[in-house]
């Protein structure tokens, strides 16, 4: 069986090297667009500012792939699948066939329509080309533009590098997909405290300069810089995939077994449109811990099994100098237009701050900051669970908090960090 | 290779000492330091009890998958560690561990988690310390649960089967 994965990020290589574990003889051979073995993407603010040697954002060695007896085709970008003679069409012109597809190609970088986003300093954040390019680059001020997670860490990484940095967000609060307002505002705070701008509710209306960077012009003012990285989030690819007549939706559509339209071929990773393993809701979670766990399931399909897989996990944390923070399934803003009762529970100790949402007595969200964020696991599990919360609130009510032999002892911690009665 | 084990935890037994704290700091900084110890007491208020909460090394660890820097690993002893040199001390391990195992280390930021004393051959250094309570107990892998459930079943045989009472099927 030839088995060819269109993609070498963190999905396709774990499909590469699981049938390899698995004991597979298939001919398995990955397309990459990129010229290098795989990597981490997440550890990629980590190298630019300084934290860890360039070595340490791979995942594999190019031997790995040898004694794996894998063939990685670098810079070998998918432009076509003919699904009828079952073959892929590169860049250069060559043809693929396989009897197994697998698209795990992720997606890229979303390129804001902002006159002068061509000029010379002007950078991504996403690939490791990305991330070279601004380790070479030499500036000194630098704005970026978006404040979701990558936009925040590349603004730490570009701060530790000595930049003088200004994050602007169109939208009223930073890390607006991941945070409440309310989680950060105080974020934000912290940020500033750091040393590092954050500019909320404004809209970048254009880059200024000859060639190279000059200025970011926004809706409010002039920022004078020499910088700009894109931190605007990632668009699935999925044009591959619908040229070849695939069903696709904002990603490429998959069943449960994260099979296309089209059998045979397979999508995980970044490129894939899957449910909300908690509320089955449709979900795009762009996160690591998903690409593995779709890469998984498609790989035990393609050994014959049928896995089917349960959605993916909406959980990410901030992380800036001594900021810790974690978000984990909806934030309020996504619960807004739902029925259904809503309760928030707060708590504030100093600087740390908990915030968990309730909906119809079951745990659907919740943000931490600080020490609170330390059990943010024991939520997560209740909220995986679908734990009721007013029948935890009348067991402890019911058995209180005694000693050991009643409740135990996740149940109370849970109790005690939601300030249920006991 | 030392052999496979894990560490059972009897909470009950607990009585908050935290000599297995100490005991852990000793072994592996070499200074009886808690912060540094990889197993924590847990204090539940407000008088119920203390927990000893270490990593569980589970079988599909949720930690492994959501570390930025691939510095979670499973040793060979099963036992899943972090890599000190590719850590960057972001805590996504704790976050998302379902118990809050992983300690953070004061002096970097690093998360630590229990590795059973892998080199250790006699009883990791918590169980060595908790011997006059015995609330952690050092067990071959797969023993703890059927350990637990026999436990569970001796403390209720006075209650279903009352002293003096005829034996079943005598």
């Amino acid at each position: 069986m030839r088995v060819l994965i269109v993609g070498n990020g963190i999905a396709g290589g774990e499909v590469a090297f699981g049938l390899r574990r698995a004991g597979s003889g298939a001919e398995i051979t990955i397309l990459s667009a990129e010229t290098t073995p795989e990597y981490d993407p997440c550890s990629l603010p980590y190298y630019l500012g300084g934290e860890v040697p360039r070595e340490r954002v791979f995942r594999r060695r190019w031997e790995d792939y040898r004694t794996a007896g894998i063939r990685l085709e670098t810079g070998e970008k998918a432009v076509a699948i003919d699904p009828a003679s079952r073959c892929v069409r590169t860049a250069s012109g060559r043809e693929h066939p396989y009897d197994r597809l697998v698209l795990a190609h992720g997606g890229s970088l979303f390129v804001p329509p902002i006159a002068g986003i061509d000029k010379r300093g002007v950078h991504g954040c996403k690939q490791l080309p990305d991330a070279d390019r601004l380790d070479r680059h030499r500036g000194s001020r630098a704005v970026v533009i978006g404040s979701g997670a990558i936009g925040i860490e590349a603004a730490e990484a570009l701060k530790k590098r000595g930049y003088a940095v200004t994050v602007i967000e169109v939208m009223d609060w930073i890390l607006p997909a991941l945070f409440d307002p309310e989680t950060a505002g105080r974020l934000k705070r912290r940020l500033e405290r750091c040393g590092i701008a954050a500019l909320t509710g404004e809209k970048v209306l254009r880059i200024e300069g000859t060639e190279a960077v000059a200025a970011v012009v926004t809706d409010r003012r002039t920022i004078p810089c020499d910088t700009v990285v894109l931190a605007t989030g990632v668009v699935p690819g999925v044009e591959l995939a619908r040229t070849a007549g695939i069903d696709v939706g904002r990603g490429i559509r998959v069943n449960e077994r994260l099979e296309t339209s089209l059998p045979g071929i397979y999508a995980c990773g970044d490129c894939v449109e899957t449910v909300d393993a908690c509320t089955g809701e449709d979900a795009m979670f762009q996160l690591k811990h998903n690409a593995l766990e779709q890469a998984r399931v498609v790989t035990r399909n393609l050994l014959g099994a049928s896995a089917s897989y349960p959605g993916a996990w909406a959980f990410a944390r901030a992380h800036f100098f001594d900021t810790h923070a974690v978000t984990f399934g909806k934030t309020t803003r996504a619960t807004q237009c739902e029925l259904g009762d809503l309760e928030i529970v707060e708590r504030e100790a100093g600087d740390d701050y908990l915030r968990v949402i309730v909906k119809e007595g079951v745990i659907v969200g919740g943000q931490a900051i600080g020490r609170f964020a330390d059990a943010a696991g024991l939520l997560i599990g209740a909220m995986w669970r679908r734990e009721s919360v007013p029948a935890l609130r009348a067991r402890r009510a019911l058995l209180g908090d005694g000693p050991h032999g009643t409740l135990a002892w996740t149940t109370r911690r849970l109790g005690e960090l939601l300030g249920l009665a006991g | 290779m030392a052999e496979r084990r894990e560490i059972r935890v009897i909470a009950e037994r607990c009585t908050g000492c935290r000599r297995c704290e100490i005991a852990c700091s000793m072994g592996h900084c070499g200074m009886p330091t808690p912060e540094r110890s990889r197993i924590r007491v847990l204090r539940l208020p407000p008088e119920g009890g203390h927990v000893p909460v270490l990593c569980q090394a589970c079988e599909d660890a949720p930690c492994l998958k959501v570390c930025p820097m691939n510095a979670r690993v499973r040793a060979e002893t099963g036992a899943v560690i972090t890599e000190a040199e590719a850590c960057i001390g972001c805590r996504a391990c704790l976050y998302i561990c379902p118990y809050g195992a992983p300690a953070v280390a004061p002096e970097d930021g690093k998360t630590v988690t229990c590795d059973r004393c892998a080199d250790l051959p006699g009883a990791p250094w918590c169980v060595a310390a908790c011997r006059d309570c015995g609330a952690l107990e050092a067990v071959r892998p797969g023993e703890a649960p059927r350990r637990a459930c026999r436990d569970a079943a001796a403390a209720l045989r006075p209650v279903l089967r009352p002293a003096g009472s005829r034996r079943c099927g005598s």
